[in-house]
């Protein structure tokens, strides 16, 4: 508590800063935060709306890692100048309580919460949150994605260690916020089969239900509760919370079931926009059709249209869009041309047959498992100069120069898969020829023995032969998730920093050289992975290796195509590119739409 | 006797399906034959008496078992880049349409109407397809293959709704819902497309789509893997015939189609019904 009391004296005595760019950390929580109390003068507050208390090793500890009331710039100079008028010198000062109490009165309020739905699954629900969560803090506000309930098996891992879809990392990132966490998407459902899901709760596994069970067991159950919860905590600390919905909302038949759209705008208060994707035609009728089988009192939520994705002039809908705003009385407040920018998404339809970046100077294949997880990993490879082909049968991998081995939310039932079609055997055929690369499950296939003798990956208890590339072993003895975020940097090549997150079942004992080595708090760096350069074959568990420049660098340095060096130009920081993107579609939708009539829909304004 | 099979957007599957009802009827023994009023297409296939029409029809046609001729697509737009667009009149270039030279609809619908005329003189019975979603708001006035038709002709429509990207009861009621209303009692039926799963769940809402709307449902249909031809350029079904003989493929293809429909209950009687046969 000293160095908490010193720093704040520190704080005290220096003012109003704003926000602090040169500090090694800037942006810790969001952009344009304001960094004048970095510590904060009312630890411990004890006031539940920011925080709870923690059971720690030497007693109850206050956390409030996830407030950001005191880093808002008007909270900081209020703050600062309260300090100032009343002579508070010291941290202790028992007056702080009073400048606490009163700022609070003065800006704390609860958050506003807005929903997107779709009419359809690909309406364009998860870019529309994105711009306008852009949009909002582009204006200042401070604005929080959220999911209640995604499917999906691309997932990313937060500061705190926990697994959340994808794309809610994504919508963070356009809100400004620098750590996403589990609040954002509460409840992950990962498809296992054909109608088994894994459920995560709060980033974590939570017990595997069919479609069955999770409605009727789940969802009435637990289900409510969490969403409550959640959206609750995110009200309580942002000004607006952006709201995404799953589906189709109309979905009548599951109407009483559904947590993901009309009941989870009633439990957060939201008003809600309906998106309808032009593109298939039949826009207007899925608008209406939506809004009018949507019961009375959810359907007075809908306080806004947005139809999506149109190719061409847009100023042709305006005819249909002013009759649509007659028919419902709900205004169309915004027409948005396809935006052509370069976002992860979930569509896996972009995983098919051959696509080319430029010139595409050599041909990657990469192994379209039945169960790939985390195919989003791929993305920044596919910014690059290359041709990349999607492997699903053992002909697709003629003329390919190199080859990636994926994730797959099931490593033995794929790699089985793989071994039946003859996949495998082609695979082993190129070996040490072209260079290859396993990522996670991928990876594991690419060791000398996948043990499962207690039936945990396959269900099935037995121990099986994997590839032989590498000479480790794989075991899947437990029920239990490797769940990690990771800073680090290759072990080999030009030694560049990586990022990366590791998910997976199973463990591998590694007795290969390795490919990157990981941060550690105060201690040695951790090696990871397994690389043989002179075979040509590489193999990590981390997720997002080829965000960074260097591993694509290194990777692409492996591969000749007629025999020469494909001499490729890399792409920056994924990062980098993510943002540019972001930027590009909140524009098109700023250009678009009525900002203003979002704004007051969002009921932000003050 | 005739029908019209609308969809409630392009690559809901009404060329496939309207194929598979033309293949059923053929079997049942009618004299069934085709028909597209317009088809914006650049998949075009060549007749025998020199025309050129969509290859949905042809097709379809092949699943009647009867030769493709122009009358069965009297229209063919042929988008020809920057705003142009090529009008094919019964099989023949007839003009390029441009934004200072736009097409006479009137005259138009008029050609497809003595089309339609000869095709139901000539068969027993004419399965018609629709043309992306009828109820485009901003195109609805100038519509000729789905409202223009059943205005022109006062033919019964069946509305197939795609499930595979969700909200599917919202576009099947939101169809009829725009479907102008001295039209809408010609809205006779529904078919649910494309469905993976048991199909009970969807009971209640189908029940309900029913009763707002008073259309039939005629079923669900499967997701099918079977392959089929494609004509949209946003199909999603990636269908494409291979192999050496694509027409016994089309037609097996087809027969196992009927068979899966028949098998999950679909109510090829209401339809012979609703068609005007029996």
């Amino acid at each position: 508590m000293d160095i908490i009391r010193k720093k704040v004296n520190e704080e005290i005595e220096r003012g109003w800063i704003g926000s602090n760019r040169e500090c090694p950390y800037h942006p810790c929580h969001f952009v344009n935060q304001d960094c004048s109390l970095c510590y904060c003068p009312f630890y411990p507050c004890n006031d539940e709306t920011f925080g709870w208390t923690l059971q720690g090793r030497h007693g109850p500890v206050w956390n409030c890692s996830d407030c950001l009331f005191v880093h808002r710039t008007d909270v900081c100079k209020f703050v600062l100048s309260e300090i100032d008028r009343i002579g508070i010198k010291d941290a202790k000062d028992p007056r702080m309580k009073d400048v606490f109490a009163s700022a609070k009165e003065k800006f704390w309020k609860k958050g506003k919460a807005l929903m997107v739905v779709g009419a359809t699954s690909d309406a364009g629900k998860s870019i529309t949150v994105a711009a306008i969560c852009r949009i909002l803090h582009n204006r200042g506000y401070l604005v929080a994605p959220f999911k209640s309930q995604n499917m999906s098996l691309n997932s990313k891992v937060t500061r705190h260690g926990a697994e959340i879809a994808m794309i809610q990392v994504l919508q963070a990132k356009a809100a400004g916020i620098t750590n996403p966490d589990a609040h954002m998407n509460p409840i992950l459902l990962k498809p296992k089969g054909d109608t088994v899901s894994q459920v995560m709760v709060c980033g974590k596994p939570f017990a595997d239900y069919d479609v069955e069970g999770y409605y009727n067991e789940f969802v009435p159950g637990p289900g409510i509760g969490i969403v409550k919860e959640h959206v609750d905590f995110l009200k309580n600390r942002y000004d607006c919370v952006v709201m995404e919905g799953a589906g189709s909302p109309a979905e009548i038949n599951i109407y009483d079931k559904d947590i993901a759209n009309m009941r989870a705008a009633n439990i957060a208060d939201a008003n809600v926009i309906l998106v309808v994707n032009v593109e298939w035609g039949g826009s207007f009728a899925y608008a209406i059709g939506t809004i009018e089988l949507i019961p009375e009192d959810d359907r007075k939520r809908i306080k806004g249209i947005i139809l999506n994705n149109v190719r061409g002039d847009t100023s042709k809908l305006r005819s249909g869009a002013d009759e649509l705003e007659r028919l419902t009385g709900i205004p169309v407040i915004g027409i948005i041309p396809h935006a052509d920018v370069v976002l992860p998404s979930e569509d896996s339809e972009a995983l098919r047959g051959i696509r080319t970046k430029g010139e595409g100077k050599c041909l990657i294949g990469v192994i379209k498992f039945p169960r790939m997880a985390n195919f989003t990993d791929l993305d920044p490879l596919f910014l690059e100069d290359v041709s990349t082909v999607f492997v699903e049968k053992p002909e697709d991998l003629e003329g390919v120069d190199a080859i990636v081995m994926p994730g797959t939310k099931n490593t033995i039932a794929d790699y089985f898969w793989m071994r039946k079609n003859g996949i495998a055997d082609a695979i082993r055929k190129l070996w040490k020829r072209i260079p290859i690369v396993g990522i996670c499950g991928g990876y594991q296939m690419m060791g000398k023995t996948l043990d499962d003798s207690n039936g945990i990956e396959a269900g099935k208890k037995a121990v099986y032969e994997g590839l032989g590339f590498f000479d480790n072993i794989t075991r899947f003895s437990e029920y239990s998730k490797q769940i990690i975020l990771n800073e680090g940097r290759l072990a080999v090549g030009d030694k560049g920093e990586i990022t990366g997150y590791e998910l997976h079942m199973g463990i591998s004992e590694v007795n290969e050289s390795p490919l990157v080595l990981i941060d550690r708090f105060h201690m040695d760096p951790l090696q990871e992975g397994s690389v043989r350069e002179d075979e040509l074959t590489f193999g990590t568990y981390q997720h997002g290796i080829f965000d960074k420049p260097a591993f694509r660098k290194y990777f692409l340095s492996f591969i000749k195509h007629d025999g020469r060096p494909i001499d490729a130009v890399v792409t920056p920081d994924y990062e980098e590119t993510l943002e540019e993107n972001l930027k590009k579609l909140a524009k098109v939708f700023e250009d678009n739409m009525d900002v203003d009539k979002l704004i007051d829909i969002a009921g932000v304004r003050e | 006797m005739s029908i019209l099979i609308l969809g409630t957007s392009s690559g809901a599957g009404k060329t496939t399906v309207c194929a598979m009802l033309c293949r059923y009827l053929k079997r049942k023994g009618y004299d069934v034959a085709p028909f597209k009023g317009s088809n914006l297409s650049l998949n075009s296939i060549a007749t025998r008496d020199g025309g050129e029409i969509g290859i949905g029809q042809s097709f379809q046609a092949l699943a009647c078992g009867i030769d493709p001729e122009t009358d069965m697509n009297p229209v063919l737009l042929k988008p020809s880049g920057h705003g142009v667009m090529q009008l094919v009149l019964n099989g023949k270039p007839f003009m390029d349409i441009t934004k200072d030279d736009p097409m006479d609809r009137e005259m138009v619908m008029g050609e497809v109407k003595k089309a339609y005329d000869r095709m139901t003189d000539k068969h027993e019975a004419l399965l018609c397809e629709g043309s992306g979603s009828p109820v485009e708001l901003n195109l609805m006035k100038t519509d000729i293959a789905n409202v223009g038709l059943m205005r022109a002709t006062g033919i019964p429509a069946i509305l197939v709704g795609d499930i595979e990207r969700g909200g599917v009861f919202a576009a099947i009621y939101g169809t009829w819902r725009l479907i102008p209303e001295e039209l809408r009692p010609q809205m006779k039926g529904f078919i649910i497309n494309r469905f993976r799963g048991d199909a009970s769940i969807l009971k209640p809402a189908i029940e309900k789509i029913e009763s707002l709307t008073g259309m039939k449902c005629l079923g669900v249909l499967r997701y099918e893997y079977l392959r089929f031809p494609e004509e949209d350029s946003l199909s999603s079904s990636g269908g494409k015939l291979e192999g050496n003989d694509i027409h016994s493929a089309f037609l097996s293809n087809l027969d196992e189609m009927i068979g899966h429909a028949t098998e999950d209950g679909f109510d090829f009687r209401s339809f012979v019904k609703m068609t005007g046969l029996h």
